[in-house]
């Protein structure tokens, strides 16, 4: 059954459906990731029509649990996209050892941030920017996880192969958004 | 376009039989495109005719300089919040939306969207996101005005604002994800032979609105998403108590409104180019000039959103938004010239819908030129927020978009159903709209001027006599749209059959029945090399090859049996 599977030669019609999924995909990512650059653009307005950032009297946010947890998001990234070539090149046992690293290494950046969120002292416009931006990600990053929680559950009874991947690669896609939204976030809410 | 050539459609296939569409067949989710888009159109329709409903109720109450239909002000501000809402976000837009969706996989000469489940949930968001509207009125409607400006929005609107940003919020993910779908379709499903320059120009303007679409809706979600925070989360970013500025949401919210009032008309300058080629047998004129000057409209409209806020805008930031408003005139005067050029010397049938697409060119470049007037900050700066301002608006979207929309149902309605709209009625309806829309929206250009404020119950005496000449012409805009309705419920009873083809027109969408089978063509059909060669000696061939594979249908009255596809020998 496993082995009809690779040998099957794909149709015209999958080749185009493959390439609109391609297409769709890419141009999600365009789209959406403007909402965080609108929420990007949010916090310099905010910024920029208050005295100063932050407002007298407010002790401005560490970054050092942020970065870490950035570093981890950035680690998953990594074996996300690994784990992708390895569904392509057929190797099932090396693909679920990443997909569920990169899991692992998302929960844990999950945490971080929520213990961020929880953290931070209520100092009006200020923390409410931050759990705004922070909490519009993390909500983004746990749908997309529970996504890819499925794709590897799949994965594991064994749905997928190197002629049939796209939902792996499609996950993957989801999960470098998350990563790139944040990244945009980690600049702005910590770095400027 | 050198090498035209006539060529076979299907030939040698047994061509299908129009299928019979049943009510519920669209009451039902399905992924077929045409099923979904006749839905869009349905939909719309019955929030147009809310959307109508509350304008008349604000007509009423205008008759009078005071309160009377009305208990309060705040109930006055609730009609035209909600008027506002509705027709842009749950009439014009879907309806445009349907069009595109029974049209664009047609006139490609594809099967169906690249993504069917997609383009039907993106369909079913709308009803619920309608009804959560409306909904507004169990727990107090929105009173801030379709751009629910802070702190309106915010302080003093009732519990419907809420739910009014949530609906929002959900009409705006069913438009990304349309979006979505009709650039990819658009983008990787062209048959062969068809270039970007063969493509239709409606197929244009869904791909230039699209854009807009997935490049500017985020910006709606980011400011909805803040809104309902603020109302619901005790967050103050619009409230300047808790550090939040006001400012922010004007602007934002128009970097995505701008953008939106080209989503609103483009897809109907779309419909315009194809109904004015049809109907006055002639090329288009100008068909790269009109393709990319949709392309340049989507591009520049995303420069000029502040001149919505000359008045509270950093006054060095005037000039650059004036500058870039004004220049986008040029693009949209390549496309009226165009047009112009279009039917120019052509043979013009004055059907019903080409009378509404001639009634958009007079109107639009009316609402056009107050634009224009509008995006210099001097004359801006006299009659903001004053009825000039909903004079304008009123004709690019009424005058504009509407009567755009209505050429295209009496264009593509037999297309769609089978059956011919009854031209009389169609007469009638357009020229009860035509003149009617004149007086209900010119003299509020004079209204403006001499300083009536928009969104007010109470106004000064002196305004009055104009005012009833307003809401008396406006009653029978009103009434005239149930003409339409009326010459639409007859048709789908009674209605002439319209055969596959009954403008003579070469794009796709008319190369198979009407209404087209599941899946739209037998093989992959051959578009017409040149969408626009009307006139030739190969289009006369082309043509001719249609109606032989497609039998125009025998007159009702003289067929003795009821098959309406000819014998189909």
């Amino acid at each position: 059954m496993q082995q009809n599977l690779l040998e099957h030669k794909p149709t015209r019609k999958e080749l185009q459906d493959l390439r609109n999924k391609r297409t769709g995909l890419f141009i999600f990512q365009l789209s959406w990731i403007l909402v965080f650059v609108c929420l990007v653009i949010v916090n310099w307005q905010l910024r920029s029509s208050s005295a100063s950032w932050p407002p007298a009297g407010v002790q401005p946010i560490s970054p050092v649990l942020p970065t870490v947890a950035t570093v981890m998001l950035l680690a998953s990234a990594w074996l996300v996209r690994s784990a992708a070539q390895a569904m392509k090149a057929d190797e099932i046992s090396a693909f679920i050892g990443r997909w569920w690293g990169a899991i692992g290494l998302g929960i844990v950046f999950v945490i971080l941030m929520a213990y961020e969120w929880a953290a931070i002292p209520y100092s009006q416009v200020y923390s409410d920017v931050f759990r705004m931006m922070t909490g519009f990600h993390v909500v983004h990053a746990v749908a997309i996880g529970l996504f890819m929680y499925r794709v590897g559950r799949s994965a594991q009874v064994g749905l997928y192969h190197s002629a049939n991947f796209w939902p792996v690669e499609g996950a993957a896609g989801l999960w470098y958004f998350v990563v790139v939204a944040w990244l945009l976030f980690y600049v702005v809410l910590y770095l400027v | 376009m050198a090498s035209i050539t006539a060529p076979t459609i299907g030939e040698g296939k047994v061509q299908p039989q129009a299928p019979s569409l049943r009510i519920q067949d669209y009451l039902r989710w399905t992924v077929d495109h045409k099923i979904i888009g006749v839905q869009y159109i349905a939909t719309a329709l019955f929030f147009f005719v809310i959307g109508g409903l509350l304008a008349m109720m604000i007509r009423w109450e205008l008759l009078t300089p005071t309160l009377d239909v009305m208990q309060t002000g705040e109930q006055y501000n609730t009609l035209f919040s909600l008027h506002g809402t509705v027709m842009i976000f749950l009439w014009i837009i879907p309806v445009m939306a349907g069009f595109g969706n029974f049209l664009v996989p047609l006139q490609l000469g594809a099967k169906d969207m690249a993504f069917p489940w997609l383009n039907a949930f993106a369909f079913w968001i709308i009803p619920p996101a309608g009804l959560l509207m409306l909904a507004g009125w169990l727990v107090g409607p929105p009173e801030a005005g379709w751009t629910s400006y802070p702190p309106l929005s915010t302080l003093y609107s009732a519990d419907g604002q809420t739910l009014w940003a949530l609906s929002l919020h959900l009409l705006g993910i069913s438009s990304i994800l349309g979006a979505i779908n009709f650039i990819v379709t658009i983008l990787n499903m062209r048959p062969e032979g068809m270039g970007f320059w063969q493509m239709p120009l409606f197929c244009w303007a869904i791909l230039a609105t699209s854009i807009i679409v997935v490049m500017a809706t985020p910006f709606l979600a980011g400011a909805l998403t803040l809104l309902i925070l603020d109302r619901v989360a005790g967050t103050s970013f619009f409230n300047a108590a808790g550090g939040g500025d006001v400012l922010l949401w004007q602007n934002i919210f128009w970097f995505y409104s701008h953008p939106a009032v080209y989503i609103m008309v483009l897809p109907g300058m779309g419909m315009l180019s194809e109904v004015l080629s049809v109907h006055s047998r002639k090329p288009i004129f100008g068909y790269r000039a009109i393709a990319l000057s949709s392309m340049a409209i989507a591009l520049v409209g995303f420069t000029v959103w502040a001149h919505h806020m000359f008045t509270s805008l950093t006054p060095e930031l005037r000039i650059p938004f004036m500058i870039t408003s004004l220049i986008i005139a040029v693009p949209t005067g390549i496309k009226v010239f165009s047009w112009l050029g279009t039917i120019w010397m052509g043979k013009i049938h004055f059907t019903s819908a080409m009378l509404f697409a001639l009634g958009f060119l007079s109107m639009f470049v009316i609402g056009g030129i107050s634009g224009v007037m509008l995006a210099s900050v001097p004359v801006d700066i006299h009659v903001h927020d004053t009825y000039f301002v909903v004079s304008h608006l009123h004709f690019v979207l009424y005058g504009g978009s509407v009567f755009a929309i209505f050429a295209g149902i009496y264009h593509w309605w037999p297309k769609i159903t089978g059956r011919m709209l009854d031209e009389r009625l169609g007469k009638i309806h357009f020229w009860i709209t035509y003149v009617s829309f004149f007086f209900t929206f010119f003299p509020q250009h004079i209204l403006g001027m001499q300083g009536m404020p928009r969104r007010v119950a109470v106004y000064d005496p002196q305004f009055q006599t104009l005012n009833v000449v307003v809401s008396v012409a406006g009653f029978a805009l009103g009434l005239a749209t149930f003409v339409l309705l009326a010459n639409m419920v007859s048709s789908l009873y009674s209605g002439k059959r319209a055969g596959a083809n009954p403008w003579n027109a070469l794009t796709l969408e008319w190369a198979t029945t009407s209404p087209p089978p599941a899946y739209n063509f037998v093989g992959d059909p051959a578009p017409f090399a040149d969408p626009y060669g009307y006139g030739t000696r190969e289009s006369k061939e082309y043509l001719e090859t249609l109606d032989k594979r497609f039998p125009p249908p025998v007159d009702d009255s003289l067929a003795l049996t009821p098959n309406p596809q000819g014998t189909g020998d």
